[in-house]
């Protein structure tokens, strides 16, 4: 029997619906990503990585096609179960951070723990997450605006990571930084693809690609077959 | 262990103090509104209340026709209580205190004032038993006449001043009477004798002048056991009222809960009239809200992309509505208690009972409304907020 793998597109299209008529920004595409894939999407820009990403990240649904994750068909499952699998099977991580800027670096990291339990982190995890990333322990209790990128994109990883998801997906994670803060960030995902999650990382620099193990080009909506 | 989505809450309020403090101030007048004019009808109510139940132990037995001559010497034409009557009423009265009451409008002259008044008259033994001299003594009979301490003061009347009754009409002469003593105040009586405006005579110098021996126009029945009121009035209303109705039978307490509801519909209409600064505060909490709703929209989507539920969203604002409800219910709350006190003072003079449960009790009723109202005026505002989609909010800088 065909066992499901961890993500898989049947056929997906996204079609926006606008004045000006319909623009289909994902067409028909179709894509298996196995567990502990290190996957690698480019393309130009408007080719449609982003909207690709917020179908894997569960923030939208496919206008037709089937997407099925860690074993769901997410069309069919509740608004709510789709919220507690972006909280507990996927980490997001943005080109611009997306903090939360009324909490601490800390508190970010400890957020998603409090989604999950309900309750505040007596556990000590945000804080060992924190030092895995290699944050600077003295910094935990300062605000995101009070961060340099690199080390906000550090505390993203963290909160990202924070819950053991299986799936990590890093919209341009590097876009923001200098190189050699990007390849600090680069070097901390390929240490948790080590670990075992699956990797999906968008990026429009060929450099960093070269850490993925398979590339996936988009063009206008398509998967360019290689 | 806090809430983080109230840790939240309180940041965003505190990072926008200056904004949620106006907006909390409109908040702070609601409840002062709400609760010092609560308080006002209360203690209007509570005043007026006491000054009634003193004499609220009176059965009050009349003939339905309101009984009125203007000149000495005219008798009143319509029916008022007969002896018989009256020996009935004193049957079933047992051992309460039975007083027959004669009462008339007149005008009369002292000096050459001419004025306008009650005339009642007494059995001089019957008028300690309800009436308070405050100054002079009690009528002995002949001409001698009691004043009320508003006449008294108004013309000018002393121990010792004459008062001619009747219409000043030159070919008229007109009897006198002598003062002899000054009532203490009553007030508004609740047993129906006013007598603050009026002149008492004996009833024998009543009869002489007005006629209408043994004819009443009311009869007091005092009792000495206010928890018999009702069966006293059964009573009387058994005897008297046996084949037709004679007389008609009221007591205080009836009185006094039409006062009294009264009262409530005026308090129930000034409480209205302070709601109206609490819809006023609504739109202003609510623009505060939707103005935070709107400024926080990519936080927003932040928080639903990465797995925040939307009841947790909407809980997130809904405190910050609550905070805001808090704050402007305590500032609110001492603010009533002060501003309460004044307007209590200042209009009705009297603040014995600002303290009781009774009033008091509009303080926190007003802190909770306040609150109320603005967790209320931040449903729309959180409901907006959770049902954001996460991609365009996060699109939002
Ligand atoms: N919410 C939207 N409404 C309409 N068009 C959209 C929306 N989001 C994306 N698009 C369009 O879809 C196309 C693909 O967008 P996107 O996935 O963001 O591209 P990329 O990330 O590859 O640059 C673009 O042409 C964009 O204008
Ligand atoms: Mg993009």
């Amino acid at each position: 029997m065909d066992q499901t793998p961890l993500i898989r597109l049947a056929d997906v299209s996204k079609v926006y619906h606008l004045e000006s008529g319909d623009f289909t920004a994902l067409n028909h595409v179709t894509l298996d990503i196995a567990e502990n894939e290190f996957v690698a999407i480019m393309g130009p820009s408007g080719s449609g990585k982003s909207t690709m990403m917020n179908q894997l990240g569960i923030l939208d649904v496919p206008s037709s096609g089937k997407l099925f994750i860690d074993g769901k068909d997410i069309a069919k499952i509740t608004p709510l179960e789709r919220t507690h699998m972006r909280r507990d099977v996927i980490g997001y991580i943005f080109q611009k951070f997306y903090l939360i800027p009324l909490l601490s670096a800390y508190e970010n990291v400890e957020y998603p723990l409090i989604l999950k339990y309900k309750k505040r982190d007596t556990t000590g995890k945000a804080a060992a997450v924190l030092k895995s990333v290699g944050f600077d322990e003295e910094m935990s209790s300062h605000r995101p605006n009070q961060l340099s990128g690199g080390q906000q994109q550090r505390v993203a990883i963290a909160r990202a990571l924070v819950n053991e998801p299986k799936i990590l997906l890093c919209d341009e994670p590097t876009g923001n930084l200098d190189r050699k803060t990007g390849f600090q960030i680069m070097d901390i995902l390929t240490g948790l693809h080590k670990e075992g999650k699956t990797v999906i990382l968008v990026t429009h620099d060929p450099k960093i690609a070269e850490y993925a193990h398979r590339t996936i080009e988009l063009e206008d909506g398509r998967v360019v077959p290689t | 262990m806090r809430d983080i989505f109230f840790d939240l809450s309180v940041r965003s309020v505190r990072l926008n103090f200056l904004r949620s403090i106006l907006a909390s101030i409109g908040i702070v007048i609601g409840v002062v509104a709400i609760s010092s004019m609560g308080m006002l009808g209360a203690n209007m109510q509570l005043s007026v209340k006491q000054q009634l139940s003193s004499d609220v132990n009176t059965i009050m037995i009349s003939s339905d026709v309101v009984r009125t001559t203007s000149t000495a010497g005219v008798p009143a034409t319509s029916q008022g209580i007969d002896k018989s009557t009256l020996n009935d009423i004193t049957n079933a009265a047992g051992q309460n205190q039975v007083i027959p009451i004669h009462r008339t409008n007149t005008q009369f002259t002292i000096g050459s004032t001419d004025g306008r008044g009650s005339i009642y008259g007494l059995n001089p033994n019957d008028i300690t038993k309800f009436l308070t001299i405050a100054q002079g003594e009690n009528l002995k009979g002949g001409d001698d006449a009691l004043v009320g301490p508003n006449i008294a003061s108004n013309f000018n009347m002393n121990i010792g001043s004459r008062i001619k009754i009747g219409q000043n009409n030159v070919s008229v002469t007109r009897p006198s009477v002598r003062v002899v003593g000054i009532l203490a105040a009553r007030g508004f009586a609740s047993d129906g004798i006013n007598t603050d405006n009026a002149i008492i005579v004996p009833d024998t110098w009543y009869t002489d002048h007005y006629g209408d021996k043994d004819v009443y126009d009311q009869v007091n029945v005092i009792l000495q056991n206010i928890d018999t009121i009702n069966q006293t009035e059964a009573a009387i209303d058994d005897k008297v009222n046996r084949r037709t109705e004679v007389v008609r039978i009221s007591d205080a307490s009836s009185r006094l809960s039409s006062i009294s509801s009264t009262l409530g519909t005026i308090t129930t209409f000034i409480l209205a009239i302070g709601s109206i600064s609490l819809v006023v505060a609504a739109v202003s909490i609510f623009n505060v809200m939707m103005m935070s709703v709107n400024e926080r929209i990519q936080e927003i989507g932040i928080l639903l992309s990465i797995g925040t539920e939307k009841s947790e969203v909407r809980r997130m604002f809904l405190y910050e509505a609550f905070i805001l409800g808090i704050i402007g219910a305590g500032v609110g709350g001492i603010a009533s208690l002060v501003i309460g006190y004044s307007v209590v003072s200042a209009m009705i003079g009297n603040t014995t009972y600002f303290f009781l449960p009774e009033s008091i009790l509009y303080v926190p009723y007003g802190m909770i409304i306040g609150v109320v109202v603005c967790v209320v005026s931040g449903l729309y505002p959180a409901w907006r907020a959770s049902n954001m989609d996460p991609i365009d909010a996060l699109r939002n800088e």
